[in-house]
């Protein structure tokens, strides 16, 4: 384990670097996102300001506002571009690089990526989150964050993060077949923005199709963690929200192994 | 009397430049389809999620109208032909100004500029003209979809020069996406990388597909006179649906247009001024 830490942290240390010298543009460009979320929130305001019920498929004005920014601070924790950058090296050869290194070829885009998500979660989710609490502090007029929910959120959020994070190592590798991934990177993002209920909440959705979509792996990358988090789930439902998550990461796991195995065969590496 | 005659030089100028620049676009973009054609699969799949997207968010305003009849007056129809028509500046800025965004994101920290100032054409246009984001395609279609199917639910008060009207606001909402880019690419001759401001700016640009009655009193002032991404959809497709305030609605489009793109200018010129190329 001691060895295993002393090979990997440096990457880590390298994520924080990295996003620590970009960490003006990440802000600038966190804002030009959230833009949509304060859209959203006056769309909501009209709603409820014209339909005269304080709630809409079950969930009030509060909650539709936490809704909103949690789903998009969940979503900035738990995004992985790892698939992007495989793809950007098959295409450029530099994949050769990586391949005769004696690390693991997850291991070191993952701790990579840690580093930067634990600036995420420093700069912005921390004190957007905060924002979200005095919003709440303020509309039921006292405090209702709960270290309990928090912590299954965070876990919740974990599970989504390592299940995103080998999704799209799995689909990383289809790079080694398809060549260029952009348009298909593009096309999975908006197809998970659906599956994932980030954009329409699963509550909002018909009977049937809201509950496939619950046991689809897609909707624990943000749905799963942001009802824990609003406390919508039962304490038995959110342990079997919890566990299916454990299967899911486990199952895609196993498969990004499996793929691996069989693109190394496949690789060519184009030019120099 | 020499003041005018310069005058007339001036516009004949300036004319001149926009047909060679038409031409030198076609020329462009035969050059860019070309290079697509190499990725056929990526430029479908792009077409395809933007699809998706669209569908989606038609999808989420019709969940929101199962529950309300109208917001703030406005029917789920009048929201749909608001959204349809947001998309159509939006994307004629994308089609024939994406490369502005390069600019701000490394263009000018490359020291990729210096080959714009070597053309015998203005480096703006040379600049602009180099990309043809045929994606933005997708925005277009969408669009005018929107727009036909809202049509066919509304009692339209339409007379004919709606239409020139409407082919005006579009132009000029066009321009007033393409100057802002102009204006907040020019930064980067400053601080020599802006894309992420571009960005940040850009993306208020989804206040202006509902109506403004939604919003509060400042969010409203700040879309309509300050970063006036409101005349871009709201206001025009208002006049349209209603025919209210049409000096307002539509004369206020092309004011904002103009009055951005002449800073735009200003701003553009300034910053080559004081552009430096990158060290190397």
């Amino acid at each position: 384990m001691r060895k295993f830490l002393k090979t990997y942290l440096p990457f880590t240390r390298a994520g924080i670097h990295g996003a620590t010298a970009y960490r003006a543009n990440f802000i600038a460009w966190f804002i030009g996102d959230i833009m949509y979320c304060f859209v959203m929130y006056y769309v909501w305001r009209a709603v409820f300001a014209s339909s005269g019920s304080s709630t809409f498929n079950g969930f009030s004005m509060t909650d539709m506002v936490v809704f909103l920014f949690v789903t998009n601070l969940t979503g900035y924790l738990t995004e992985s571009d790892g698939s992007f950058a495989v793809g950007e090296e098959v295409r450029d050869g530099n994949i050769a690089m990586r391949l005769i290194k004696p690390v693991s070829f997850d291991m070191t885009f993952l701790f990579n990526e840690l580093g930067q998500k634990s600036l995420t979660f420093t700069l912005i989710f921390v004190p957007m989150l905060a924002g979200v609490e005095i919003y709440k502090y303020f509309t039921y007029g006292r405090v209702m964050f709960s270290i309990g929910t928090f912590a299954l959120y965070m876990l919740s959020v974990a599970m989504s993060y390592m299940f995103s994070f080998y999704m799209n190592v799995c689909f990383g590798f289809m790079a080694f077949f398809l060549k260029n991934l952009w348009g298909f990177n593009i096309l999975k993002s908006s197809i998970l923005r659906f599956l994932s209920g980030s954009v329409i909440p699963l509550a909002f959705m018909p009977d049937t199709l809201r509950s496939v979509m619950e046991w689809l792996p897609f909707s624990s990358l943000s749905y799963t963690p942001v009802m824990i988090y609003m406390g919508k789930y039962s304490g038995q439902e959110a342990a079997l929200r919890l566990m299916l998550q454990f299967v899911w990461v486990i199952g895609f796991y196993i498969i990004s192994k499996i793929i691996l195995s069989a693109a190394l065969k496949h690789v060519t590496v184009q030019g120099g | 009397m020499c003041l005018w005659g310069d005058f007339c030089l001036k516009i004949f100028e300036i004319f001149k430049e926009v047909r060679r620049g038409f031409r030198l676009f076609r020329i462009f973009a035969a050059q860019h389809l070309k290079k697509l054609m190499e990725y056929k699969v990526d430029f479908i799949t792009g077409a395809c999620s933007f699809l998706i997207d669209q569908v989606v968010n038609i999808a989420f305003l019709a969940i929101i109208f199962g529950g309300v009849e109208s917001l703030k007056g406005w029917s789920y129809y009048e929201i749909m032909f608001i959204y349809g028509f947001s998309l159509l500046p939006k994307g004629l800025d994308h089609l024939f100004c994406d490369n502005l965004w390069n600019v701000g994101y490394g263009i000018v920290r490359r020291g990729e500029f210096d080959k714009y100032l070597t053309r015998p054409i203005s480096p703006l246009l040379s600049v602009t003209v180099e990309m043809f984001q045929v994606d933005s395609l997708g925005e277009l279609v969408v669009g005018i979809a929107l727009i036909i199917t809202s049509v066919t639910h509304i009692d339209l008060p339409f007379v004919w020069y709606d239409i020139p009207l409407a082919i005006v606001a579009v132009l000029f909402g066009m321009l007033i996406y393409t100057s802002i880019k102009i204006i907040l690419a020019s930064i980067s001759f400053w601080t020599k990388q802006s894309g992420h401001i571009i960005n940040m700016i850009y993306g208020m640009n989804d206040f202006s597909k509902y109506p403004v009655e939604i919003y509060s009193r400042p969010v409203r002032y700040g879309i309509t006179y300050i970063i006036p991404f409101a005349f871009t959809a709201f206001y025009p497709a208002s006049y349209l649906l209603r025919h209210t305030d049409p000096v307002f609605s539509i004369l206020g489009t092309v004011i904002a247009g103009c009055v951005l793109f002449a800073i735009g200018l200003a701003v553009w010129h300034k910053g080559l001024s004081v552009y430096e190329s990158a060290g190397s």
